[in-house]
């Protein structure tokens, strides 16, 4: 390893609007490592990423790359010095095949100008082989699962024979099996002496494959140093400044009457599905990706239409073939992917907290803004939301206090029970960590919770509940004290698999 | 005190430059009207004139009416070309059912009735056949222009009622009554989009249609309601247009509505996607066409480089709104 560090990022400096997002942050990157990059939402490491990709251009601060001073003044320039950034929000093209998209803006042509299609194929196939992957390069990217998408992305950047892979949280949608798979890959790439820089919230995985760290906090670097002699708690203590338990939420009530009762549900994602929630009860769903619990919960809130089985609320058989219906009954949904499912945009944040219950707000069919400022005060202070003024759009804030201010659209909807799609998805630990209470809180005031999660670990800290998903079917049913993670892995993979007894 | 340093909205923080183009992209549109109005009454005197005022308003009316419902449907993330047909139709049979009943309100309704039945069913096709909006309403346009054809032989059809003339042709005060009906109906818009929840869904509905139906919005009704709407806005528009000259010709009437209406949305700064725009930009890109063409004939500039003005004026909107 030479002294000279193949990335080096010096006092590196950059506002936006006059606030300061980086305070002077350095940055170095050996060849052939894996550098961590920590920080909570907001702490500055995209924008540093984006200095570093050619993306922003800093305010003062200089990059120096093999020990010559660069200047990043486009994506194109920092591509040719060998950097590519997988971005967190995936950029496919879905009208186009797998391979158009590997090779897109670098296509294969033979002398006269025509695509060598094959040879494409071959290429994309061998990539993907390598993550153990096995897709058709002529599928359609539409047609593919969130996380093959992930795959792909990724994939790409090893196309492009990268010097330097920057990674912003790749596996957010990947099932477990798939991720060890990229770590595997990670550390082959090391040993060719590429280096990587991942962002990522999950600590675990961190500690898994990288080599070195660095945690910035509110645009300045707190603290950078060898994975080797950190544990998890001290790096999380610096992300956050204070230190977090990872512990179970205690939180021992009696249940209520039973509020849901599902009874052989079946329809092409999910087949004869059975489960009750009583009131109190906070009950989780995990599994791997293609397990059928976002389409089964879908059906159930009435986005999807064609499933047979019986749905009782209350005690009552009812039939919902719309969200609105769902919402009379008394169901809620917190979907996935905020941003495609739940934030409205272009509204502003009180606008978007009243949105599914207008009714409250309005008097002779009027609306009252008076009445949503006021409602908007009392979740803002319930919830934590962290906004200086409640009428900018909503995508001005972060991924969390968005989340929150979808809680509280649900929570004025005021329904039975509530249905939380993996609710901290991109959301990071301290905002967790609220969001986890507020669902115990709920629970304890007598609302019947579903939550949903890919992260087992997530599922064992907040459900009484476990339900194991494993294609469309539930494999194992645990109450919190029996359960593991190892088991509910054993049980989501499929390699174990017993008739649900009652839970 | 977990997520701090949220990248907040923060007024304090922002330099003059930053105001400045806060300002623009707010009120871009009234801003180009300013200029557009201070310049033009430099260039021609008679410009300013009174009378020259009123006429530009009286000119707009009918497609402001129109503009107020194209800003609803662009606003909902759709798009309505059958209006100029629509009026056509709506105005041929009103003028049949009016010489028929020899009742102006007879009339009236009629008009209202089938410019909202036709928005009704570009809102089925649209919600419930999921055609794209554009292709539902391009076979409207051709639809509606073709039976209103049909009814009237290709020619045009004259009122015989005395008095119906009178709804174009009265004025109020210095009003003529169709400005004050451009008025009224643009202030119902405006209530229909900002006090009550229509707006808020149509807003939603034009941003994130998923995120909307996973709001619990009834978002299939939404739609039918928004091009019934512009049914309606359309019905009211044909009755003016009727009445102006007591006829209407089922071949041209109408014809190129839909372009000055989209022309006026687009001005006015909504986006061609949805969810994002005013009524009031609306307001101000029907009065901007309106000085527009009224410049033009005052200056003598030739009728067929009309067209190109207009079309130069939509691109540099387009332009100046994508800078934000």
């Amino acid at each position: 390893m030479t002294e000279n560090p193949f990335i080096k990022m010096q006092t590196i400096k950059k506002s936006f609007n006059g606030v300061p997002v980086l305070k002077g942050v350095a940055l170095e990157v050996q060849k052939g490592e894996i550098h961590a990059l920590l920080g909570e939402n907001g702490a500055g490491k995209s924008t540093l990423m984006n200095i570093l990709g050619g993306v922003h251009q800093p305010d003062s601060g200089t990059i120096y790359i093999d020990g010559k001073e660069e200047k990043m003044l486009d994506p194109r320039i920092s591509q040719e010095h060998g950097i590519s950034f997988i971005h967190q929000e995936l950029n496919m093209v879905s009208d186009l095949r797998v391979y158009e998209n590997m090779f897109l803006g670098s296509e294969l042509r033979s002398k006269v100008g025509f695509l060598k299609v094959e040879e494409m194929c071959k290429q994309t196939h061998e990539i993907l082989a390598k993550l153990g992957v096995d897709i058709d390069p002529k599928e359609y990217v539409r047609n593919l699962a969130t996380s093959y998408k992930q795959l792909i992305e990724i994939s790409k950047a090893l196309l492009h024979n990268s010097r330097l892979i920057i990674m912003d949280e790749p596996t957010t949608s990947l099932a477990e099996h798939e991720v060890s798979r990229l770590f595997g890959l990670m550390k082959n790439l090391k040993k060719s002496g590429v280096s990587i820089i991942y962002i990522s919230h999950k600590l675990k995985e961190i500690k898994e494959v990288c080599d070195r760290y660095t945690v910035l906090r509110d645009g300045e670097l707190v603290r950078t140093g060898s994975m080797e002699h950190e544990n998890i708690e001290t790096i999380t203590k610096t992300m956050v400044g204070k230190a977090i338990s990872q512990e179970r939420f205690l939180h021992e009530h009696p249940f209520g009457r039973v509020v849901l009762e599902v009874d052989g549900l079946t329809s092409d994602a999910f087949k004869n599905i059975d489960f009750t929630v009583r009131k109190g009860e906070i009950v989780g769903f995990t599994g791997l990706a293609g397990d059928g619990r976002t389409e089964l919960f879908e059906s159930l809130f009435g986005f999807r239409k064609k499933y047979t089985g019986e749905v009782k609320i209350n005690g009552q058989a009812v039939k919902i073939d719309h969200p609105r219906k769902a919402l009379k009954a008394g169901l809620g949904l917190v979907p996935r992917d905020r941003k495609e499912n739940a934030i409205i945009k272009d509204l502003s944040v009180l606008h978007n907290m009243s949105l599914s219950s207008m009714g409250n707000f309005e008097k002779r069919g009027f609306i009252r803004d008076k009445e949503e400022r006021k409602k908007f005060q009392f979740y803002k202070e319930a919830l934590n939301i962290k906004v200086h003024n409640p009428r900018i759009t909503i995508d001005k804030l972060s991924g969390g206090n968005q989340q929150k201010v979808i809680i509280a659209k649900w929570l004025e909807a005021e329904t039975e029970l509530l249905i939380f799609d993996n609710p901290t998805q991109g959301i990071d630990i301290g905002a967790k960590q609220e969001i986890y209470q507020q669902i115990v809180e709920l629970a304890k005031l007598g609302k019947a919770v579903i939550i949903l999660s890919s992260e087992a670990p997530e599922v064992l800290r907040i459900c009484h509940t476990i339900n194991v998903m494993f294609q469309g079917e539930i494999t194992a049913r645990f109450s919190a004290e029996e359960a593991n993670e190892e088991e509910i892995m054993n049980y989501a993979t499929g390699s174990k698999r017993e008739v649900a007894k009652i839970g | 005190m977990a997520n701090i340093n949220v990248k907040e909205y923060q007024p304090e923080a922002r330099t003059t430059k930053n105001r400045l183009s806060w300002l623009w992209a707010e009120y871009s549109v009234i801003i180009a009207f300013i200029i557009l109005f201070i310049g033009s009454s430099v260039l021609n005197p008679r410009f300013l004139d009174i009378n020259n005022q009123l006429n530009i308003l009286m000119q707009v009316s009918i497609i402001g009416i129109i503009a107020m419902g194209m800003t609803v449907v662009m606003l909902s993330g759709g798009i309505d070309l059958s209006v100029g047909s629509v009026l056509a139709l709506a105005g041929v049979i009103s003028v049949l059912a009016l010489n028929a009943s020899g009742s102006i309100l007879v009339g009236v309704l009629t008009a209202l009735l089938v410019g909202s039945f036709a928005g009704f069913l570009n809102g089925l096709m649209v919600a419930k056949g999921r055609i794209a909006s554009f292709i539902a309403t391009l076979g409207m346009m051709a639809g509606a222009r073709s039976i209103a054809l049909y009814i009237a032989d290709g020619g045009s059809v004259s009122g015989e009622v005395s008095g119906f003339t009178a709804i174009a042709n009265s004025d109020f005060w210095i009003f003529d009554v169709p400005v004050l009906i451009f008025f009224a109906m643009t202030a119902l818009v405006y209530v229909l989009m900002h006090k009550i929840r229509f707006g808020r869904y149509v807003y939603a509905l034009g941003s994130n249609e998923k995120a909307a139906l996973l709001s619990a919005i009834r978002v299939d009704r939404m739609k039918i309601g928004v091009y019934t709407l512009i049914g309606t806005l359309v019905g009211v528009a044909a009755v003016i247009e009727t009445s102006r000259l007591n006829s209407i010709s089922s071949s041209s009437s109408g014809a190129q509505y839909e372009l000055d209406a989209i022309a006026a949305v687009i001005i006015g700064g909504t986006r061609m996607t949805g969810g994002r725009g005013k009524i009031i930009g609306t307001l101000f890109g029907v009065l901007i066409l309106g000085i527009l063409n009224n410049m033009m004939n005052l200056m003598n500039v030739s009728p067929h480089l009309q067209g190109f003005v207009k079309g130069l004026i939509i691109i540099i909107a387009v332009v100046f709104q994508k800078r934000e």
